[in-house]
């Protein structure tokens, strides 16, 4: 199934096979169509990202049977996960989880990290926790990057990663970090993991690009993590004294909404991050959190 | 009998090498988990020129102490039972054919002099042996040159089926190809510069095997002559008894060409232990036993000719530091940025034997041999190449596999606040500077804690006269460590607009910017 036409293609239809019984059926439709964004709290990652997921209607709602689930978390940076370069490996593992829970054929975890992956890969913890999980953890391999058209708000084509587009479903896992040039790096720029060729050069016209990205990759799935945040010296990190714990998970459908979302977390505004805006702008979703349906959980 | 026992422990101690070779790389972790280095412990010859360099114990050398006992006991047994590169020379050597040369070239005097050329430097600071020491030789040739030669020839092959596409061929292919990469192939494929030099001198070497077998072992190898020297009054001491009539069987399978036939005249000090001259000889008059008077020519190098090696070794001492390198403006030469924990530059080349062992472990490929920029007496000594790879923050890599000190080993902590050079920018061409373009890269990259590179903002007038505010980069002196992610990453490709030179090293007392 295309990625693109999931949302409705669920609501139609697609969930039928994965949900036994008309009332859950039923149940999950509404829940799916309240809520936008649900944020949990909670010292557990593990249940946080679960109970985020179920407000906005179980991983159910998103992942069929017989998925090839693609899992991107940020794994871009060789840092241990209590300094908030990476995302947390539990709410990864429990993504991976829930993928197999709900029928996944498999669950792929890859980044396309910026220093050393194997480094990257071993000392953020993910490459362990989503293995446990039963997640294929692989390296990036150069000859699966393929050119592919872009939207063309700032770039016309880019190769990217084919496993990714690829895939039936795709869920984002970002972690939430200050970055000195997109004031934040949320789930949007997340995206830049699935992209090959010199990324440098992105940053020459970053907004749009990060739009361009988010209108070719439209994940299934955006999960935020804001377990622990980087609020200086992002996006590597290193110092602890930038790190916040703030035992948040935001998940929602919506790219923009989530990203908007985010920001709150670092006290700014949506409005105030570039890509943000030029997403909303491009009609790729919604910054306007006032009107989104906003479901907020403590575990 | 002997020499089954003997070619399965060649056997067992080059399968040991290579492994240990494939184990020097990262899998992710800090630690490697293997003792890589143990050749280069074991070897007698980087012991005693190390000690005699740079006046300094290593407490790691226990085996090559081992190694010079076993030699007095047994003679050159390190030679012909254990040493990998011997082993490959006879693998090699087997590709000759039958009819062996009737007159050997007899060049053995060349090893001793070259031995004695070696130490005699090294009692004068002057460390050339990695040049010609065995060990090193071997793991700076694989390292440097033929795995990543291996590499690339594989990954060509593959690549080039797999792009046939055709099905059942992709699937096997694919499928052997992807147990290569876990059981033999590198993770990324290594490039060095020096790699063609480095390869044609090593292939040159097993070629001369076709010339006369083990002609390393018996002409060029200064560790074999060190063994030599120790093994002339080892306790191992082969005996003729009359039994012998002379039929010359022995002659053409001796290994080291130690003159086997000739009774009274064999040259114990050539003798690799093979004792191919005992389970060949049809009288069965050849014996080897402990505690025999040794029936042995003696080592005849000419006194003449020992004083001039002797005088050539002193003299190599001056003559590779007159050098323009070591008097340019300032203390250092800009690219020399040695790998962190490096000794200052004078103490690195008197312990560096130029194994590459630090090159084939590092993480990113960034460090690189040398040709010339250290002069003559660093060649092949490692550089930090920031533009092929920069040095990974949280590694410590390198000097945990140095078998000398001369890149010490790190703790994390050290690690991280050890200066290899200083970043500055290029504002001629860095894109917010000079072309009014948004980047903020090497900002980005920056690994440091705090970042070492801080972000001024600024406006800048495009072409169209627009004004933009835009984040320029300015490196913070005190923060920054050299490790060159900045420069590897910077988007100016070729000449890249932030780049990394010495100055600043931990390292050394006057290659410094800053006042402290």
């Amino acid at each position: 199934m295309n990625r693109r036409d999931f949302l409705k293609a669920t609501l139609a239809a697609g969930t039928v096979l994965a949900v036994p019984g008309v009332s859950g059926l039923f149940s999950m439709l509404e829940a799916a169509e309240k809520t936008d964004l649900a944020v949990a709290t909670g010292p557990s990652p593990a249940s946080i990202t679960k109970a985020a997921i179920d407000a906005l209607g179980g991983i159910k709602a998103f992942i069929s049977r017989g998925d090839v689930v693609v899992v991107k978390p940020n794994i871009g940076w060789d840092r241990l996960p209590v300094y908030a370069a990476t995302t947390n490996p539990e709410v990864v593992a429990t993504v991976v989880a829930l993928c197999y829970e709900a029928g996944a054929k498999q669950v792929k975890v890859f980044d396309h990290s910026v220093v050393d992956p194997r480094r990257c890969y071993k000392q953020s913890g993910i490459a362990a926790a989503a293995t446990a999980s039963g997640g294929v953890v692989s390296f990036i391999d150069d000859r699966k990057f393929r050119d592919m058209k872009l939207p063309g708000v700032a770039l016309k084509s880019w190769p990217l990663y084919i496993e990714a587009i690829e895939a039936d479903k795709f869920i984002n896992i970002p972690i939430a970090k200050t970055h000195g040039l997109s004031t934040l790096t949320l789930g949007m720029k997340n995206l830049m993991g699935i992209m090959g060729s010199s990324r440098g050069r992105i940053h020459q016209r970053m907004d749009g690009s990060l739009v361009d990205l988010a209108m070719t990759v439209k994940p299934t799935l955006v999960i935020l993590d804001a377990v622990r945040i980087l609020t200086a010296n992002g996006p590597q990190g290193g110092d602890l004294s930038d790190v916040r714990q703030l035992n948040t998970v935001v998940a929602g459908w919506d790219q923009v909404a989530v990203d908007a979302y985010g920001a709150t977390l670092f006290g700014l505004k949506g409005s105030s991050l570039g890509f943000v805006v030029a997403g909303h702008k491009a009609g790729l979703g919604s910054m306007d959190l006032a009107k989104l349906r906003i479901k907020k959980i403590n575990v | 009998m002997i020499r089954k026992i003997r070619l399965t422990s060649q056997a067992i101690f080059l399968l040991l090498f290579l492994w240990l070779f494939l184990q020097t790389e990262s899998k992710g972790a800090d630690e490697l988990g293997y003792p890589v280095k143990i050749f280069l412990d074991a070897d007698p010859l980087i012991f005693i020129t190390t000690l005699f360099a740079s006046h300094e114990w290593i407490q790691s050398f226990f085996l090559a102490i081992f190694v010079i006992v076993a030699t007095v006991i047994l003679g050159r047994v390190f030679c012909g039972w254990i040493c990998p590169l011997g082993t490959l020379n006879n693998i090699v050597g087997t590709l000759q054919k039958r009819k062996p040369r009737k007159v050997p070239l007899s060049l053995h005097w060349l090893k001793y002099y070259i031995l004695i050329f070696l130490v005699t430097a090294s009692l004068f600071s002057l460390q050339l042996t990695g040049i010609f020491d065995p060990i090193s030789f071997l793991i700076r040739s694989l390292s440097l040159s033929v795995y990543p030669l291996i590499s690339y020839a594989t990954k060509a092959t593959f690549d080039t089926l797999f792009n046939f596409n055709i099905p059942l061929l992709v699937d096997v292919s694919e499928f052997i190809y992807t147990l290569g990469k876990r059981l033999w192939l590198p993770f990324q494929q290594p490039y060095f510069l020096q790699s063609f030099l480095l390869g044609f001198l090593f292939f040159i070497i097993l070629w001369l095997n076709i010339l006369e077998k083990r002609f390393w072992c018996k002409y060029i190898c200064p560790l074999g002559a060190l063994l030599g020297v120790l093994s002339r009054f080892s306790l191992l001491q082969r005996t003729v008894s009359d039994g012998c009539n002379s039929c010359g069987a022995c002659t053409f399978d001796c290994q080291g060409n130690a003159a086997p036939d000739q009774k009274e005249k064999w040259h114990n000090t050539e003798c690799l232990a093979c004792m191919n001259c005992d389970d060949l000889c049809p009288q069965n008059a050849v014996q080897f036993g402990f505690f025999r008077k040794p029936q042995t020519a003696p080592l005849d190098l000419g006194k003449r000719r020992v004083l001039g090696m002797i005088l050539s070794g002193m003299a190599a001492v001056p003559l590779v530091r007159i050098t323009g390198i070591n008097k340019q403006a300032g203390t250092a030469e800009p690219k020399l940025i040695r790998p962190p924990g490096s000794l200052a530059e004078k103490q690195f080349l008197s312990k560096c034997v130029k194994c590459g062992e630090c090159m084939k472990v590092c993480i990113t490929n960034g460090l690189q041999p040398t040709l010339l920029e250290a002069g003559l007496e660093g060649i092949w000594s490692p550089i930090l190449v920031p533009r092929i790879g920069y040095c990974e923050y949280r590694c410590t890599l390198c000097g945990q596999v140095c078998p000398t000190g001369a890149i010490k080993k790190l703790e994390l902590p050290e690690k991280e606040k050890t200066k290899i050079g200083l970043a500055m920018i290029d504002k001629g061409r860095c894109l917010p500077y000079a072309h009014a373009t948004p980047c903020i890269v090497c900002q980005e990259v920056c690994p440091t804690p705090q970042k070492a590179i801080w972000l001024e903002k600024a406006k800048v007038i495009n072409k169209d006269g627009k004004v933009l505010n835009l984040n320029q980069p300015h490196v913070d002196l005190d923060l920054c460590i050299g490790c060159g992610l900045c420069e590897a990453k910077c988007p100016i490709l070729g000449q890249p607009a932030i780049y990394v030179t010495s100055i600043g090293e931990s390292r050394s007392k006057d290659n410094q910017l800053l006042l402290s």
